[in-house]
């Protein structure tokens, strides 16, 4: 499935949305799951779909296709991370007992907006789908893939030097270049 | 250090905090840190990195995600959602549709102008057949539309309909979230500004909805709408 044509989506034709509606789905879907699928699983469809309905709104002020992906799930997360905030917020008012903490258990992401009150700011959006579009520019094959088979799948060296068909010499030299961009992208600037 | 130290380094450090390393690895690693107590500093930092790393990484993830399909019935409300925001392509606006400028005129006062039919006519209407009535929402208050060919159609399409006006949005949305409250009824929209007749009913318990995109013709839009309506409440 290629990427649609923004010109066409800016002007709101309708065959290039259903293309891109198919093209962006995976990632809508995926990023909301990933929140939600703990907590509020039967939810994760309806935040995607709201998702690129919020999009829609937004496909005016964005410059270039590769941006889409990015700034779509972007809105996913931040709309998955409302709506958890919400619930639980919602329970705790009702005196039930799941702890606030539960939809950050994960440590909080750097990502996450940080009020519980309001709806994600523009600014914060941007900043994700920024952070979440240099990452993709960034963890070209197999780097993203070594990084996720590393730190997410807890394969070993010799494991991944297989499954990526590269030298068990280089897996290192691999995660060395792939935290680095991950620190410049993501890491918080303290004093920002 | 030099390089091979390094990457030496690098590599037990990573084992270490993926917790893949073996003891002889583990002891290696002090002894390093014994050795260069500078190190130490340089491993949190790794603890550091690696924590952001792996909450980033499955965002990164899912954000680059191909598998799975967009469900059938989202399709019809985003596209609604695309005509609402973005209206519709410039090539379909035709300047020398009948009375382009009076809704024009319209559509310059009102930011947002639908027309709404919910069809009532329990009076005339045969047994078991729709509750239907019809309004207007026109936030620039009564305005030349009402006499337009494309209101005429709406009335000629369901032809006992008695039209009613709303001119504030918020007025028409309580209206419209309080006619689910009666029984087997049917609303249809007419939404100029997204090019669309929207359809929403309820009919022996049955809810429906679909939506008919206006291209270039109202009328056979309309007549879709009506088909609909008249499937959807076949007895």
């Amino acid at each position: 499935m290629s990427a649609p044509d923004l010109n066409a989506l800016q002007t709101g034709d309708a065959d290039a949305w259903n293309a891109a509606f198919d093209w962006l789905w995976p990632t809508v879907f995926a990023v909301a799951q990933l929140k939600l699928q703990p907590y509020l699983p039967n939810e994760a469809e309806d935040v995607a779909i709201e998702a690129l309905e919020e999009l829609v709104e937004k496909v005016r002020a964005v410059n270039s296709v590769e941006e889409l992906k990015p700034l779509a799930a972007s809105i996913a997360h931040h709309r998955a991370v409302s709506l958890l905030r919400e619930r639980f917020a919602k329970k705790r008012g009702e005196g039930k007992t799941e702890s606030l903490d539960a939809p950050t258990t994960d440590g909080g992401n750097p990502h996450d907006p940080p009020s519980s009150d309001s709806p994600p700011s523009d600014l914060e959006q941007r900043e994700l789908a920024q952070r979440l579009s240099q990452s993709l520019a960034e963890l070209k094959p197999p780097l993203g893939e070594i990084l996720s088979d590393f730190f997410l799948h807890g394969l070993r060296y010799e494991e991944i030097a297989k499954k990526r068909g590269v030298a068990v010499g280089s897996v290192g030299v691999y995660l060395k270049r792939g935290l680095d961009a991950m620190r410049r992208i993501w890491e918080r600037e303290e004093n920002s | 250090m030099n390089s091979m130290n390094d990457e030496r380094f690098f590599d037990l450090a990573m084992k270490i905090i993926a917790r893949q390393a073996t003891d002889a690895e583990r002891t290696e690693l002090e002894a390093l840190l014994a050795r260069h107590p500078d190190l130490r500093a340089e491993f949190e930092r790794l603890q550091a990195d690696v924590r952001v790393a792996k909450e980033a990484l499955p965002l990164v993830d899912a954000t680059q995600a191909t598998a799975g399909e967009l469900p059938a019935y989202a399709r019809g409300r985003l596209q609604t959602k695309v005509r609402q925001t973005l209206g519709r392509p410039a090539v379909e606006e035709k300047p020398d549709r009948p009375l382009a400028w009076g809704w024009r005129w319209v559509l310059g006062l009102a930011a947002t102008a639908v027309v709404v039919l919910f069809v009532a006519l329990p009076m005339f209407r045969p047994p078991g057949a729709p509750v239907i009535e019809l309004a207007m929402l026109d936030v620039a208050g009564e305005t030349r539309g009402w006499k337009t060919n494309e209101v005429a159609l709406l009335q000629r399409t369901w032809a006992k309909a008695r039209m009613n006006s709303f001119t504030k949005p918020e007025l028409l949305q309580a209206w419209e979230t309080n006619w689910l409250a009666k029984a087997d009824a049917v609303k249809v929209i007419y939404d100029r500004n997204a090019a669309e007749v929207r359809v929403i009913g309820r009919w022996n318990g049955k809810t429906f909805q679909n939506s008919f995109p206006v291209e270039a013709d109202l009328a056979a839009a309309l007549a879709r709408a009506q088909a609909f309506v008249q499937e959807q409440t076949r007895n």
